[in-house]
């Protein structure tokens, strides 16, 4: 399992990082065109004002999906050689904490939605970014399928035994 | 036997049994060693704390309904889209895929999350007994579920980024879409603060 997450998360973040680098969708009506990347939405609703809708779409789409892949690879890739990172307790509690937060899954769903909606409009053509995105989902939801914590706690524990681990009990009085 | 009559409580982060010191009531809280949450054998004010979310969410669901979700500004004019216009527009023009994903994820799951949570609190409160399984598994539900009403948020802002071509054609958030995002909010924190093993304390109680 170990091993598979780390190939997961290494594979989403290199595509978590091309689907923000590249086009999202190009639209086209009569001649205009109009070119969206990953966060041009929340760049848009901020400029008009709509921070509280900014702030959603970024925190849900950008901000807690990729700090999950970040963590992931900073627990994976040390457990992968044999360690347990000495953050390990708040790296995963914190995981666990903003998981229900991330909603790319659903995102991938709205995007489907707009696209049928603006398609009797005009036309629209997929950018690299749509099918770094598609894979990005497919392969995040490989990754939940088969993450466990159970084994990942019982490894820290351990690790907390022999003093390696730092506890909670410290931050938190 | 229950956990709490032995003073077991059940970390809510990594599952680790945590022995609580003895003392009598639900309030008591201690830290779990392994990874420091706190737990409690019972979530303190869980039933307040949801019926208060939920209310606030069927309260900021009705301009959620009637509100705009958007403004589609066209040379022809501004045309307003509320949640239940989309639906009717996807319906008649024959998207009926689209059309039901939009009614599911954005009428029938808030509802049914509400209309749950309510169920829920109402059993409990009452110390009804009956079907303890099948209103955990309800409980499930509506965790499952309520991240999926999103997609209306998220259909908004990306029609908004797509369709922008500077004054002439442009659409625009409407007041409904921070209400709607604030109803998905509400009912997923009002989720997070029930505690599902009310639901059993009630179901034993009685065979006791």
């Amino acid at each position: 399992m170990i091993e598979k997450l780390y190939a997961v998360h290494v594979a989403a973040l290199i595509l978590f990082l091309v689907s923000n680098a590249f086009p999202f969708l190009t639209f086209e009506v009569l001649g205009n065109s109009s070119q969206a990347t990953f966060s041009t939405a929340i760049q848009y609703l901020y400029e008009e004002g709509d921070y509280l809708l900014a702030v959603a779409v970024l925190m849900t789409t950008l901000v807690v999906p990729f700090s999950r892949i970040v963590i992931f690879l900073l627990l994976f890739a040390p457990l992968h050689h044999g360690r347990v990172p000495r953050f390990a307790p708040h790296l995963l509690k914190t995981l666990e904490d903003i998981t229900p937060w991330g909603m790319l899954d659903v995102f991938l769903v709205g995007v489907l939605v707009s696209i049928v909606k603006l398609v009797k409009m005009g036309t629209i053509i997929p950018g690299i970014s749509l099918w770094s995105f598609a894979a990005l989902i497919l392969i995040l939801a490989y990754g939940e399928s088969i993450f466990e914590s159970h084994p990942i706690w019982e490894r820290i524990e351990k690790a907390q035994h022999k003093g390696q681990v730092k506890t909670f009990r410290r931050l938190r009085s | 036997m229950r956990a709490i009559n032995r003073n077991l409580g059940c970390c809510p982060t990594c599952r680790q049994l945590v022995t609580f010191p003895p003392k009598k009531g639900g309030e008591v809280a201690a830290y779990c060693p392994r990874c420091g949450s706190e737990v409690h054998l019972r979530k303190s004010h869980s039933l307040q704390n949801t019926l208060a979310l939920v209310i606030a969410s069927i309260i900021f669901y009705i301009p959620a309904n009637l509100l705009p979700m958007m403004h589609v500004q066209t040379f022809a004019g501004t045309e307003s889209d509320t949640i239940m216009s989309g639906v009717i527009y996807f319906m008649e023009t024959g998207s009926y895929l689209i059309g039901s994903v939009i009614f599911i994820a954005s009428i029938l799951v808030p509802v049914l999350k509400i209309l749950i949570l309510l169920y829920l609190i109402h059993t409990v409160r009452h110390h009804k007994a009956a079907k303890p399984k099948e209103r955990q598994k309800l409980y499930l539900l509506t965790e499952v579920i309520g991240r999926w009403s999103m997609v209306d948020v998220y259909v908004v802002s990306i029609m908004l980024a797509l369709v922008h071509f500077g004054g002439l054609t442009e659409i625009r958030a409407g007041g409904g879409a921070v209400f709607f995002l604030l109803v998905v909010i509400l009912t997923m924190l009002a989720a997070m603060s029930f505690d599902p093993r009310l639901i059993w304390d009630t179901a034993k109680e009685q065979h006791a």
